[in-house]
């Protein structure tokens, strides 16, 4: 199941956005406190963060960057009070966050941003999953290219089969030697 | 005496021009605070408005819930349908977490309410007259004013006594509050402890902030109530808070005294007489019948 973490120091945000987040299908994860929310990232893998950016002991841009690193693949939003550029510049440039959202919020326009997250979230996991099947097959016709390669090299033409106008196998002796 | 007269009148001329000025000052100072406010207290604004909003757009598909149930009543072919459609829109949840979403957008309006009163008390601007005030429903306003400067950096210990009434201009009395306040939030790296005590002893009062920050360096001691002496750096402090602080008090025949541990905190404290002295009426009078002329 799809994981949300909202963080924001005040409990009664956190509770409207429980409410507003009730009818998606998703395990939201509320917190108040920046460490208890620090501490289930080690827990649980989420999908998207979504962090408020004025808390006491670290601000939201902190706690995201801290996030980064611990869950990389998790996609990062502010919620904020502040619409100053300077907190946008630092949410974006430090912590990389998807979108700066403000507050008073929209609600559809939250809902659709973590919409987004999730979809962009579950993309780059598929993706992630497409490169390392790719990779596997990849490496699977590698390993059998060099085994070809190595039953040629033993046994020259044993490769190569040689059929005529209907799609029969040609047993001649010299074909492998031919061309 | 006859040819003293012309300095002194050119004294007075003097004096009011700087007088003037000190208004001048008094009112920019007052209005750059608040600016440098009006950001903080956007910002405990919009939190509250933020989940009240939501709330309400909350409330509209409960209530839709509800008339779809109460709606079904006529329609409905038997009871089981009812209850089928109670058990669909979550009835118990509904009935439970309403109660919740009202409280809390109930204290949400309180909290934007506190906070437009406290502004309101605070920007009284042309308020100029000394009149008898509850000190400490000053030191709330302000607190409720610049919360959002300090909640993040200290924990605010009220450590009140039992005061009479003061006479004084309660705005600017709040002004000075405020900038001591700022001041400490300022003065706190981490996470500190601001202390606001209030006394009162024969006919004085006196008011103390104290914070436990990074104290004031004894070469800077003396020069914190120059005009413009600020060690913050540019676009932070225009190094104005205490030199008009200074000047407020002492218009108000009271004193403004600082005591300061580098590393260990700071502690300033004012002192103020309950009652004016009447001679200040009196000059107060002067400048109004002198003004017009
Ligand atoms: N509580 C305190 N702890 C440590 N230093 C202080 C404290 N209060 C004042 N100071 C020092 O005194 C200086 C002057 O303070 P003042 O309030 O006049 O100006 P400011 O705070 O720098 O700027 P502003 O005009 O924004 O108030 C400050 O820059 C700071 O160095
Ligand atoms: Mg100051």
């Amino acid at each position: 199941m799809i994981r949300i973490q909202l963080v924001d120091d005040e409990p009664n945000v956190l509770n409207s956005l429980r409410r507003l987040l009730r009818r998606q299908d998703w395990q939201v994860d509320a917190f108040s406190d920046v460490e208890e929310a620090l501490e289930a990232l080690l827990q649980h893998e989420y999908a998207v963060i979504l962090s408020d950016y004025k808390m006491p002991m670290a601000d939201g841009v902190t706690y995201l960057k801290f996030a980064k690193q611990k869950q990389p693949g998790a996609i990062r939003l502010v919620l904020s009070g502040h619409g100053d550029s300077e907190s946008m510049v630092k949410a974006i440039n430090q912590a990389e966050v998807f979108r700066y959202l403000t507050k008073p919020w929209d609600d559809h326009e939250v809902v659709a941003a973590i919409s987004s997250a999730v979809e962009l979230y579950s993309l780059q996991k598929e993706n992630q999953r497409l490169r390392k099947e790719n990779d596997a097959q990849r490496a699977m016709i590698k390993a059998r290219e060099e085994e070809l390669l190595r039953l040629e090299a033993d046994n020259p033409g044993i490769t190569r089969v040689r059929r005529d106008a209907d799609g029969s196998v040609l047993l001649d002796d010299d074909a492998g030697s031919s061309d | 005496m006859t040819d003293k007269e012309p300095t002194d009148t050119g004294q007075d001329a003097l004096n009011a021009r700087l007088e003037q000025a000190n208004k001048q000052l008094l009112q920019s100072e007052k209005l750059a605070a608040i600016g440098q406010l009006a950001a903080g207290v956007a910002h405990e604004i919009n939190n509250p408005v933020g989940y009240v909003y939501s709330n309400l757009q909350t409330l509209e598909n409960y209530l839709n819930d509800l008339f779809r149930l109460t709606d079904a009543i006529d329609t409905a072919a038997s009871l089981e349908d009812l209850r089928q459609i109670r058990h669909n829109i979550d009835y118990n949840y509904l009935r439970e977490d309403l109660k919740d979403l009202l409280s809390e957008s109930r204290e949400g309006i309180e909290r934007v309410k506190t906070i437009i009163s406290a502004m309101k008390d605070f920007s009284h601007i042309e308020e100029e007259e000394f009149k008898q005030a509850d000190l400490h429903r000053g030191i709330e306003t302000t607190l409720n004013v610049v919360n959002n400067e300090l909640k993040y950096k200290a924990e605010v210990v009220r450590d009140f006594g039992e005061l009479p009434h003061v006479e004084c201009i309660a705005s600017q009395i709040n002004q000075v509050i405020m900038n001591l306040l700022v001041n400490a939030a300022h003065a706190i790296e981490d996470f500190g402890k601001i202390t606001i005590r209030t006394r009162h002893q024969g006919d004085s009062v006196t008011l103390e902030v104290e914070d436990t920050g990074k104290g004031i360096a004894s070469e800077h001691l003396n020069r914190i109530f120059e005009p413009f002496f600020t060690t913050k750096g540019i676009g932070k402090g225009t190094g104005l808070g205490l030199s008009l602080s200074f000047n407020i008090i002492k218009k108000h025949n009271g004193e403004i005294e600082v005591h300061s541990e580098p590393g260990q905190g700071t502690r300033f404290r004012i002192t103020l007489p309950v009652t004016q002295p009447e001679p200040l009426q009196h000059t107060q009078q002067n400048q109004d019948t002198e003004n017009p002329a």
